[in-house]
């Protein structure tokens, strides 16, 4: 029986469609995962089921009468309560007082009434299953547990449609079976759970129906029952990603980077956990994970942005121990880093300047800058990678995305680096920008470069890499040839606990 | 003391010399008779403005060692003319249940709630070098009389400008009261003198950097100027580093007495300036607090008035630390 | 995200325009007097206070308002540097007062060592000044990065412990006679703050050495394009190997020097040292720099705009003393004009912004 319906909706930020001409139906009483590849659409569609962002086109229906949801408040008067990604806690107040924040039971108006605030606190944690003190600042308490409360936080609401946003993210294996043994109860009380996850092995043990987007439309919905693993991932990865990409076939050298054990520790558990790996002379070498794996740590710590606890880096059989950016940079390594925004580009700057701050320290003559070598060089990069700027001097803020991702690959290919680490070098750049940075790669590969990419996408992986390795929790999991890759490898590996054996 | 010596002598100070001898006593015997205050405070807090100006310094080693001298222990601090510190420093003399505070105070009307908490908490509060703007809150207020010292001031720079010509003022920081005095005084003079004609007058907050930029943009539009007169010594010092700079011949008239003014005197740069008696002024109020601790009476009216000495080349030779050997 | 430096959202839709090349050159000739700004108030000042006062606009006034400029733009350079890395430096006037009284106590009362007093020569002695300077610059450039304490803070507290040094040198007393004697082969402090040479102060001659220097430095070295780099976007440019801390040490020690060096000329034409010198003149420094377009976030600015700043405030001063205005309103005007130049500091950012968009 169905509770909550999205009929023909649709999302434009701008000109980008997130959401086209969605339908879709959450049962009663069941739990109903969403799957899909990062920018599917399933967060905005989850965002417009809670009430906040509202839909372009479409209209949505609980209990079969159409409602407007303009805000989140609105979704939550009407028993729809969302827990996002993120938490969004306040570690220093008690259970209680993250419970009730902004909602405050009151006594006369003006007062907290705290008494009752730790009864009804209490009466939830008990529901949870979870003894504990309603006094507990958030902070002292294990992530899981954390979890728990923002649950809680849902739960004081008399909810009939819980949403949940990839929820078990940062959960430990104990900490999942908890949750599930919650959303198990839920489900009895007749509670509607929406799941959000990525994880297959995980959401296949919970999941009643599952609905699989990709590129902002809704593709297959399914009992789960009648579906398999490779079914899902068919789905979520649709075909032919091939034709998009240009793939390396360059002969195979030299091992240009080799890391052995590398080990970076972390807050709860070791960001990068004895990591080894090489990339060859030639070689495009994709690493495909979840967030939160560890892959934008491993890079960076690479690159001598974080420092490693153990394990050794060698570039060109040379062991580089220093680890700082700069030594790492003269050994041959360079990084074009995930956030262009927060971590590539100087917002204030030209984009001549940008391409050449890496190596500005050799564009002098008698100590002076060289403005003729400056613009020579620049402009030759620019040539290089075709990137489409209005001149030299404008500002690097007003080019598109892939051209500012192009000035970011510039000035790391200006150091003159042996092997070049990207990290989800295609994120937020459209379709067309995505094929000629793949392009790019596949050509540094055959001029001799290694490359190393992080991404989430499966098929960029699978299109691009010569060899795949798979990251979670940390570790590498599993690794693959281009020739024996598959994408229900890959989501299996990716959400496994399993380290790879050496020499498998 | 070679300044108590000096000052002995005139009749002035008899009871001075007095009291002076009765602390001694007071000292042998441990004990402090009488006055509303606990006897077993030996205390006294002396509080001035920022001791980097010579005049203030002067002020408190007079002051501390005149009550060092009577057998109290000191505590001496600055309010940096900021009544909130001057307030928090009179709390601290609260706690600290001081016999007695002299007060060198940071605002005329801003001073006033604070002295009267001390009073409330029976420590008497001496005021010396300014007045504040009610009477009965302090036992005394022993100031030296600016206002004849400004007659005198101006009067010695009428003198050496001939009774004619055009001159410049520099005023010291608007908020304090005896820049206004100063400046009036000055003017009770001067305006007596039809040919005397001031052409620019401009504050520059008692500072001797202030003073020079000051100067040297006045002298910019008034290149006829023939005489400056400002209202304390360092600003004289300021505009006199001006006058010199634009290599010219101006009279420079200052006011306090301060050391670097008396050798600049000696060496016919600045030509004159009043000297306040600084050091007299807080060994009297010291004395005095002395006298208050043991009788509970004060000896002498609150407002005292203590007149101001010109120096100039005939008499500077004679002038140490703020004061004028013989007069 | 707490990513300030996020570009500004491109507007696919922009508004219709009935005549866009000629909005376009108006938004030209906009922007052209944005960026001049500061040129423009300045000439603006200079008109309104000739018309008033015949001697404002005369050879010796504008040398000598020149002269008082150059004091606030030489500390005004130093902090431009530390702002353009995004940091702030409060403890530049105490800085100066410091090195007054190191260069006060040395030509006044010598070095005491056993035995007697050792005097220095003036150049031996402005360069034991000078890198005192920097040497307290390098004090704040190490707590800012080392012990990553925000540079508001850290200099806030080298502004008091500076001055107090200051004051300790001579138990809070003057040094009033810094002529020096032939016997002890120190005299000519006076030489770089009152001689002149070629009819220009000597200060302004250094002024002029060290603003060119500076400007050099900032645009036609390896050093200035990183010190914009590190104020624009910091994480960027740890990425392109850039040694941070290095660079934000190194302009401490830079507003340190320049702070010291003015403090000397302060000095010098005063002929005398005193702990007070240069007090609050941090704020008119931080004035000049912001005035002249120095973005207090880091990474936009340059010494030429500051210069301006300085020279703006100078001879706004200057001009207001020599037509008889009173202090009160002199406080009014210059606090005015300061923030008026900061709402066209962003006025001109949205203009180049929505320009440059349109260029893309």
């Amino acid at each position: 029986m169905e509770i909550l319906e999205a009929h023909h909706i649709s999302k434009n930020y701008g000109g980008v469609r997130a959401l086209k001409d969605v339908t879709f139906t959450a049962y009663r009483g069941k739990v109903n995962v969403l799957v899909g590849e990062n920018g599917a659409g399933k967060s905005t569609l989850m965002k417009i089921l809670s009430g906040s962002e509202q839909p372009t086109s479409g209209e949505i229906l609980l209990d079969g009468e159409p409602v407007h949801l303009g805000s989140p408040r609105d979704a939550q008067a009407r028993g729809i309560g969302i827990i996002h990604q993120e938490l969004s806690l306040f570690p220093n107040l008690s259970i209680a007082e993250n419970m009730f924040a902004g909602r405050e039971l009151r006594r006369g108006k003006r007062f907290v009434d705290s008494a009752s605030q730790r009864r009804r606190t209490a009466e939830v944690l008990k529901r949870l299953g979870q003894d504990l003190d309603p006094n507990t600042p958030v902070g002292d308490l294990p992530i899981g547990q954390q979890q728990l409360v923002e649950i809680g936080r849902a739960l004081l609401e008399d909810v009939r449609v819980l949403i949940m946003d990839e929820p078990t993210s940062a959960l430990s294996n104990h900490e999942v079976d908890v949750l599930f043994e919650v959303m198990a109860d839920l489900r009895e009380h007749d509670v509607t759970v929406i799941y959000i996850s990525h994880k297959l092995d995980e959401f296949r043990r919970i999941g009643d129906w599952v609905t699989v987007f990709r590129d902002g439309s809704l593709v297959a919905h399914e009992s789960m029952s009648r579906t398999d693993t490779a079914w899902i991932v068919r789905e979520m990865v649709g075909r032919d990603p091939d034709s998009l990409y240009v793939r390396n076939s360059s002969p195979v050298g030299e091992i240009l980077l080799q890391v052995r054990g590398l080990t970076v520790p972390g807050p709860a558990r070791p960001l990068v956990d004895d990591v080894s790996l090489t990339v060859r002379a030639g070689e495009v070498v994709g690493i495909y994970g979840l967030m939160g794996a560890g892959r934008t740590e491993l890079v960076e710590t690479l690159m001598g942005m974080r420092k490693a606890a153990t394990g050794e880096v060698l570039i060109k059989n040379q062991a580089e121990p220093k680890g700082t950016v700069q030594a790492r940079m003269a050994a041959g390594l360079a990084l074009v880093p995930e956030d262009r925004q927060r971590d590539g580009l100087v917002q204030s700057m030209s984009v001549r300047d940008n391409i050449l701050l890496a190596t500005v320290g050799r564009m002098t003559r008698g100590g002076l800058l060289d403005g003729g070598a400056e613009q020579r060089t620049a402009r030759s990069k620019v040539g290089e990678l075709a990137i489409k700027i209005p001149g030299l001097a404008v500002l690097v803020t007003s080019l598109s995305g892939g051209n500012q991702q192009k000035v970011v690959l510039a000035r790391a290919l200006l150091t003159e680096p042996v092997v070049l680490l990207l990290d989800e070098p295609t994120r937020g750049i459209d379709v067309g920008a995505k094929a000629q940075i793949a392009a790019l790669m596949a050509d540094l590969a055959a001029q001799g470069f290694g490359v190393l990419f992080i991404s989430s996408e499966l098929a960029e992986v699978i299109a691009m890499a010569d060899r795949a390795l798979v990251m979670a929790r940390g570790r590498i999991t599993a690794e693959f040839s281009s020739a024996d890759v598959t994408e229900e490898a890959l989501v299996t590996a990716s959400a496994s606990d399993s380290v790879l054996e050496a020499g498998s | 003391m070679r300044i108590r010596r000096a000052i002995l002598p005139i009749g002035v100070a008899a009871l001075l010399a007095l009291t002076a001898c009765g602390g001694g006593d007071s000292d042998d015997s441990g004990s402090s008779g009488g006055g509303q205050t606990p006897a077993a405070s030996k205390l006294i807090v002396i509080i001035t403005p920022s001791p980097d100006n010579v005049f203030f310094k002067a002020e408190q080693d007079a002051a501390d060692a005149q009550a060092k001298k009577l057998g109290y222990e000191t505590l001496v601090l600055s309010h940096d003319d900021d009544p909130t510190k001057q307030s928090q420093e009179i709390d601290t003399a609260i706690s600290r249940k001081a016999a007695a505070i002299i007060l060198d105070n940071a605002g005329a009307d801003a001073s006033v709630t604070a002295i009267q908490r001390a009073k409330d908490a029976n420590i008497p509060t001496f005021l010396i070098d300014r007045e504040i703007n009610k009477t009965g809150v302090a036992v005394a207020q022993i100031v030296s009389n600016n206002a004849q010292g400004a007659g005198l001031g101006g009067q010695e720079f009428a003198k050496l400008m001939g009774n004619k010509g055009e001159y410049a003022e520099l005023t010291g920081k608007p908020t304090d009261t005896n820049a206004g005095v100063r400046s009036q005084g000055y003017h009770g003079i001067l305006d007596q003198y039809p040919d005397l004609k001031m052409v620019a007058q401009q504050t520059a907050n008692w500072d001797q950097a202030e003073a020079l930029q000051k100067t040297q943009t006045i002298l910019q539009a008034h290149p006829n100027i023939k005489g400056i007169i400002a209202g304390n010594d360092t600003m004289a010092l300021g505009a006199y580093a001006a006058v010199q700079a634009a290599k010219k011949d101006i009279v420079v008239v200052g006011f306090d007495g301060s050391p670097d003014v008396v050798n600049s005197i000696l060496k016919d740069g600045i030509k004159a300036t009043v000297l306040q008696p600084a050091s007299k002024i807080a060994e009297m109020a010291v004395t005095q607090a002395d006298e208050y601790i043991k009788t509970g009476k004060a000896s002498q009216p609150e407002k005292q008035s203590i007149d101001c000495v010109l120096v100039n080349p005939d008499n500077a030779k004679s002038v140490t630390n703020f004061a004028v050997a013989g007069s | 995200m707490t990513d300030t430096h996020v570009a500004p959202p491109k507007s696919p839709a922009a508004p219709p325009e009935p005549n866009p090349e000629g909005n376009r050159a108006l938004a030209k000739a906009a922007l052209w007097l944005l960026r001049g700004r500061t040129l423009v108030v300045l000439v603006v000042l200079v008109v309104i206070f000739s018309a008033i006062s015949s001697e404002y606009l005369t050879q010796s006034n504008l040398i000598l308002m020149t002269k008082h400029v150059a004091i606030n733009a030489i500390l005004a350079i130093g902090v431009t540097f530390v702002i353009l890395t995004g940091g702030i430096d409060l403890s530049v006037g105490s800085i100066a007062g410091l090195a007054s009284m190191v260069c006060g106590g040395l030509l006044f009362t010598g070095l005491a060592v056993p035995g007697g007093h050792l005097f220095f020569s003036v150049a031996v002695v402005i360069l034991i000044g000078i890198v005192v300077g920097a040497l307290v610059g390098a004090v704040n450039g190490v707590l800012v990065t080392r012990f990553r304490v925000a540079p508001f803070i850290a200099t806030l507290g080298m502004l008091y412990v500076a001055r107090g040094v200051a004051q300790l040198i001579s138990d809070g007393g003057t040094f009033p006679d810094l002529a020096g004697t032939p016997a002890r082969g120190n005299q000519g402090f006076h030489l770089i703050g009152v001689d002149s040479w070629l009819g220009i102060p000597v200060a302004v001659w250094i002024m002029i050495v060290v603003a060119a220097a500076a400007i050099v430095v900032t645009t036609k070295t390896p050093f200035g394009r990183r010190v914009y780099a590190v104020g624009g976007n910091e994480r960027a440019a740890v990425l392109s190997g850039i040694r941070v801390n290095r660079i934000k040490i190194a302009v401490y020690v830079i507003s340190g020097a320049c702070a010291a060096l003015a403090g000397l000329l302060l000095t010098s034409e005063l002929g005398a040292a005193y702990p007070d010198t240069a007090t609050t003149y941090e704020l008119n420094a931080i004035a000049a720099a912001v005035l002249g377009g120095t973005a207090l976030a880091g990474g936009r600015g340059t010494i030429v705009g500051t210069v301006m700043g300085a020279f703006v405030i100078g001879f706004l001063s200057d001009g207001l003393v020599l037509i008889g205005v009173s202090t009160f309103w002199q406080s009014v005007v210059k606090g005015a004009v300061i923030v008026f130049a900061v709402v066209t500091e962003q006025a001109q950012q949205r203009l180049q912004s929505s320009l440059s968009k349109r260029t893309a």
